[in-house]
């Protein structure tokens, strides 16, 4: 840790847009509580220019929150040819649904693809890992 | 896959023969076709100030251990063994149009492509079209794969 | 060549053309299933042992148990259901019944609405075997089928040749995609088979196909190549065989089902076009047949004596959330995996029974955990595919554990 932990991080809200992914999927069925896993599932993946924005680097690990939850997860380039400053994605997992908004409006079926986050720059903190989000 | 000028501009263009070669640019011809690795570029390797382009390059040429002697490579971590390459094959169709030329299991065993334990597996591959006298650049396996991971070299 | 061909239970398209080398009663080699399905059916690397309260125990003990937990609760909560048998789906049924509890499965928060519609005849629908052998259009809405299930693209919509679609998916077949981001999918139907629409644009973008069809100019909130839709509508117009995949991406977007129906009534005006919900778990689609037959109601149901309540009240997120039920079953899924953090929290203040071959997290929290073979390797059993076609499922090895459906007729009789 250096100099920049005493400095504030930018914070940056971002909408989550939550998908599936077959190798993730795989490791999954594999264990739920094993590395391959995590590693695939604790990532979210944003345009460039937020990268920029929030003053951190290809994988270096994000804080991720809001009132229903906060995880920290590793950012990487959506690696997508159009624009999408603002929107995020995230594998669909338990760590997108630590931050899923709890509130379905009665209706049964909470918003699991389309809902906020502020994130920031953890400073080097390491990913939340699955035992911690149980 | 890159191009042969892409491949030249990451390596130290400073012609220096140690790997062999005559220049930097016939290296970068025979990285392209596999017949040599990033690593046989000794100041590649050995110098800090490509450290950078070493594993850039590194990273463009995964090692394969799997090339057929056709030179049809399945990248295996990046399969997904969806099977769209075993259909779309017009190989794999003509020996078998009931099994897998139907998106089934095969029900032949003179088909090129076929899926095992998760992952597509090349056999038979003297049958590709891309390879003998009367070849031609078909790219079905290729354009039907939705993670690139068939890859010609 | 193998003739013997199994199940892959890794999804709802429930591939039947697996063939599989076994050594020394173990599954040595798959043959055809996918990396998703290969994985799934050399099973999980953790296991679940017989459990109570954390102390490793016998099945018997465990099955008490679970009974016990069942009978002394005024409103269990049976949950879970869609990586479960028919058989065992419908033992569960009748332990709700006899509990007067509520009953639900994962199609609660994914394809319930979509099934419902099509249960209900409101949505033209087919099957896959149909799409294979006539389908000349296919659109995948808000689905990922190369992610989700991998098979579905080479096997049924898009690559074999069928009977009426005998020249190949190049000249006989059309891909569409229309998604919110450029999925693998996308990519393989190319720029021109691909509609990008803004999160929660689904609606509008339904409208404007209407408009289209219609011959009218579309409108929508947003920016859209209006020249690219006209030429989307002319395609649709001109299909033989059309069939739309609805994956979660449209379920989640829809705040009801009028511009779908809207649109797929204008679709069977101009042309014929069938749906078929993306249901992922291998059952999802046969637990809600199951109940449909048992109760009318796809899923969220509460018996209560004589009497089947229905109603979004009943789902298993807003049960937990009102903290309505004081007890729970969860067989064949994973809540504290799939649902709200906030949501399933609530479970763990409850006596938690997990029936599953693996440890889940939600199994981290029960109170009985009970091992079952897993279904379409060491048991066997029946499943409805996606399309609503039942699929018999055969064991390929031997286990000492016992069938969910065998697990679920026994607590059934200890109540």
């Amino acid at each position: 840790m250096g100099f920049g932990q005493f400095l504030s991080a930018p914070e940056t809200k971002l909408r989550i847009v939550t998908y599936r992914d077959v190798f993730q999927d795989s490791a999954k069925v594999a264990s739920i509580f094993g590395e391959d896993y995590e590693k695939l599932s604790a990532v979210i993946k944003l345009d460039p220019q937020d990268i920029s924005k929030l003053s951190i680097k290809e994988g270096d690990t994000l804080i991720l929150k809001n009132s229903f939850g906060k995880v920290i997860v590793k950012a990487l380039n959506s690696g997508y040819d159009h624009s999408h400053t603002g929107t995020a994605y995230m594998v669909n997992s338990p760590w997108s649904n630590a931050l899923v908004p709890e509130d379905s409006g009665g209706t049964g079926v909470p918003d699991f693809k389309d809902f906020e986050v502020l994130a920031s720059s953890a400073k080097g903190g390491k990913v939340t890992g699955i035992k911690e989000i149980i | 896959m890159a191009s042969v000028m892409e491949i030249y501009q990451l390596l130290p263009k400073t012609n220096c023969k140690e790997c062999g070669k005559s220049t930097c640019m016939a290296f970068a011809v025979d990285l392209l076709s596999r017949k040599v690795k990033v690593g046989d570029c000794p100041p590649l390797v050995r110098e800090d100030k490509y450290k950078a382009n070493y594993e850039k390059l590194s990273g463009m040429f995964t090692p394969v251990d799997n090339v057929t002697e056709t030179g049809l490579i399945v990248h295996a971590d990046k399969c997904i063994g969806c099977g769209n390459c075993v259909v779309a094959c017009p190989v794999n169709v003509a020996a078998d149009p009931m099994g897998a030329g139907s998106g089934k299991a095969p029900t032949c065993d003179r088909i090129i492509l076929k899926v095992e334990d998760g992952i597509v597996k090349a056999m038979n591959v003297q049958e590709c079209r891309r390879f003998g006298e009367n070849k031609i650049l078909c790219v079905a396996c290729i354009d039907t794969c939705p993670t690139k991971a068939i890859e010609f070299v | 060549m193998e003739n013997d061909y199994y199940v892959c239970t890794g999804c709802a398209l429930l591939c039947d053309d697996i063939g599989v080398e076994l050594e020394g009663g173990k599954l040595n080699k798959v043959h055809t299933a996918c990396r998703k399905g290969f994985a799934f059916m050399k099973g999980c690397t953790n296991p679940m042992e017989c459990a109570v309260n954390g102390e490793r125990t016998d099945i018997d003990s465990a099955i008490k148990e679970a009974a016990s937990i069942l009978r002394n609760a005024e409103r269990p909560l049976i949950f879970g259901h869609a990586n479960s048998s028919s058989g065992a789906q419908k033992k569960a049924i009748d332990i709700a019944r006899k509990t007067n509890g509520f009953i639900d499965d994962t199609s609660s928060f994914c394809q319930g609405p979509m099934v419902e519609a099509i249960m209900e005849g409101k949505l033209k629908t087919c099957t896959l075997d149909d799409v294979r052998h006539k389908a000349d259009v296919i659109i995948y809405w808000g689905a990922d089928p190369a992610n989700s299930h991998p098979r579905h693209m080479s096997r049924y919509s898009y690559f074999p040749r069928g009977k009426e679609r005998q020249r190949g998916w190049e000249e006989d077949r059309t891909a569409i995609t229309i998604d919110v981001r450029k999925s693998d999918t996308a990519e393989i139907c190319g720029q021109n088979g691909f509609y990008q629409i803004p999160v929660k644009g689904d609606a509008e973008f339904m409208d404007a196909m209407v408009s289209a069809l219609s011959g009218k100019i579309p409108k929508t909130s947003y920016d859209l190549d209006k020249k690219k839709l006209l030429e989307l509508a002319s395609i649709l117009k001109k299909a033989k065989f059309g069939v739309i995949f609805a994956g979660l991406g449209m379920v989640y977007a829809l705040d009801d089902r009028e511009p779908l129906y809207k649109l797929m009534d204008k679709l069977n005006s101009v042309s014929n076009f069938h749906l078929i919900p993306m249901a992922g778990h291998y059952n999802m689609r046969g637990f809600n047949e199951n109940l449909f037959e048992e109760t009318g109601y796809i899923n969220r149901v509460k018996f209560s004596g004589e009497e089947v309540l229905h109603g979004p009240e009943y789902s298993v997120v807003e049960a937990l959330r009102q903290k309505a039920v004081d007890a729970a079953l969860v067989i064949g899924a994973d809540p504290l995996s799939s649902l709200p953090r906030s949501v399933v929290r609530y479970l763990e203040e409850i006596p938690l029974i997990v029936i599953d071959p693996c440890h889940t997290l939600t199994s981290v929290k029960a109170n009985v955990t009970i091992p079952c073979g897993l279904v379409g390797v060491e048991t066997g059993g029946s499943a409805v595919r996606m399309d609503g076609i039942e699929i018999e499922v055969k064991q390929i090895v031997d286990t000492d554990r016992l069938s969910d459906e065998e697990i679920m007729t026994r607590i059934s009789e200890a109540l």
